[in-house]
């Protein structure tokens, strides 16, 4: 059985210091900042070991700042670990932050074209699903007009429509997402589930516990960066609640 | 084999759309569009050409088109060198929020520049013919070798220059010194003949003093000096390759300081 997802031993350190110094301090005070970075840093994540199978849903939980989200990060790509090797064998789809890099002066029809190359899919594939994509979000005419003169709402609805049409074959979510209105929300939410359910691979952050109850398979329960818990949902979920009261 | 086809189209996709972007934005809201690319070099040659012709008469012949044929592929190096300090930074989010390779960013800014230089071509060609000289075939065969070599040269340095910023934001504000320096220290404004002989070997370590002169001997006089051309491609790889490692180097920890 070969796994989509394998994080090995995985150890992530942030530099505690996040305001940099500038050109002047760095040089004058080289040796000190040799001698501080050293010191000053903590572990976001410690000793990180888990597989994610086909088809499965895992779910992460736990407190704030327990590094759930460093650790979607890292899965993504988007920061590398400091010790440990993560290997990942599908295309993934983030639903971290909708939206990411659309630049307000491009319009809807323009942004969608290129976040959908940058969520996996060819400029050809995107043309073709760009009719989907509109009739999913509603926007009418705004389609053609730049992404500035949109409404809040209709943002996410955009973002979130070429997410999800870019055949995800492995998602990531931070979050459930509430997108838009009561009618989109809904919308939004049950073609997640449809996706999930459906046999993509998923990792879903979450501190909505009964939704993490009710479409995981697995859950991961990490604390101050560690696993603290792994196993069957309902079992970790209640664990956790437990712990928190 | 099929799905390494299909990623390197994507790929090769997502370099046209973020080269279009940029190119788009910059005269999104602009009512000329395009053609400022177009009308900024040739009011550019006004200004040169009444000013040297009128106000400061240098003894040279022709020195307006002297000073353009190297300032147009010059204005593609230094535009280049300063938009892209801010490729990286400027695009935190998408950064931080989606998997892709980060060079393409600094490689679409250099694209992006690159057409200002191909619409100052059929100007130089104008210009070429006004003073009788008139474009040769060569034009067809140099030109894309010099914009291969200054393409490599640009982005080794961007490379470095977009990565540092990342670290030190007042590596901005150094840009604009070294562009300056780099600009005297090229022949640009003087013929690389006037440079004293004792000085002469230094001009090696600068990557755009064989470069530029390759430009302009073609754009003047036709001609073909393959040993500047030469000297120019072994300089412009030496900085691509520097400039990797320093972004390789240092972009394992970018997530960290943006």
């Amino acid at each position: 059985m070969s796994y989509i997802v394998e994080v090995r031993d995985v150890w992530k350190k942030f530099p505690f210091k996040r305001e940099r110094p500038g050109f002047k301090e760095f040089i004058v005070n080289l040796p000190k900042f040799v001698k501080r970075n050293q010191n000053s840093h903590f572990w976001a994540l410690k000793e990180i070991n888990f597989n994610v199978k086909q088809g499965e849903c895992l779910g992460v939980i736990g407190k704030n700042g327990g590094g759930k989200s460093t650790l979607l990060s890292l899965i993504l790509g988007t920061i590398y670990p400091t010790k440990g090797d993560i290997r990942v064998s599908q295309k993934m789809t983030p639903l971290l932050e909708l939206g990411a890099g659309f630049h307000p002066d491009l319009t809807g029809r323009e942004n969608a074209l290129i976040n959908g190359v940058l969520l996996g899919l060819t400029r050809e594939e995107v043309a073709e699903r760009l009719q989907a994509i509109e009739a999913f979000a509603e926007i009418g005419e705004f389609m053609d007009m730049p992404i500035r003169t949109y409404s809040t709402g209709m943002y996410l609805r955009i973002a979130f429509s070429i997410a999800i049409h870019t055949d995800p074959k492995l998602l990531l979510i931070d979050e459930i997402l509430s997108v838009g209105d009561e009618g989109f929300q809904k919308k939004s939410r049950e073609a997640l589930i449809r996706l999930i359910k459906g046999g993509v691979t998923t990792l879903l952050v979450s501190h909505n516990l009964s939704v993490i109850k009710e479409i995981c398979n697995r859950v991961i329960w990490l604390d101050e960066g560690e696993i603290k818990a792994e196993g069957e949902s309902s079992k970790v979920v209640e664990e956790y609640l437990k712990h928190s009261l | 084999m099929n799905a390494m086809n299909r990623e390197f189209e994507r790929k090769k996709d997502l370099l046209w759309l973020l080269t279009k972007k940029e190119i788009t934005l910059k005269y999104k809201r602009t009512v000329l569009g395009i053609f400022w690319s177009l009308l900024n070099p040739i009011l550019l040659a006004l200004v040169l050409f009444i000013a040297f012709k009128i106000f400061m008469r240098i003894p040279m012949e022709n020195y307006t088109f002297f000073l353009l044929s190297a300032l147009f592929p010059w204005n593609w190096f230094s535009a280049s060198v300063t938009i892209s300090a801010g490729a990286l930074i400027g695009n935190v989010n998408l950064i931080k929020r989606v998997h892709f390779p980060r060079y393409f960013l600094v490689i679409a800014t250099i694209l992006a520049q690159l057409v200002n230089l191909i619409f100052t071509l059929p100007i130089i060609a104008g210009i070429s013919c006004f003073y009788g000289v008139g474009p040769g075939v060569s034009w067809l065969l140099i030109i894309p070798i010099l914009i291969i070599i200054q393409f490599t040269v640009t982005t080794g340095i961007c490379l470095a220059i977009s990565m540092i910023n990342a670290y030190f934001r007042d590596m901005e504000y150094i840009i604009g010194i070294i562009i300056n320096m780099l600009f005297w220290m090229t022949p640009i404004v003087y013929p690389l003949n006037i440079v004293p002989e004792a000085y002469k070997t230094y001009l090696v370590l600068n990557p755009l003093t064989y470069l530029i002169t390759a430009w302009r001997d073609l754009f003047m006089s036709n001609l073909i000096d393959w040993k500047n051309i030469g000297i120019s491609f072994v300089s412009s790889l030496v900085f691509f390759l520097m400039g990797i490692a320093i972004f390789q180097k240092l972009g394992k920890r970018l997530d960290e300081v943006i």
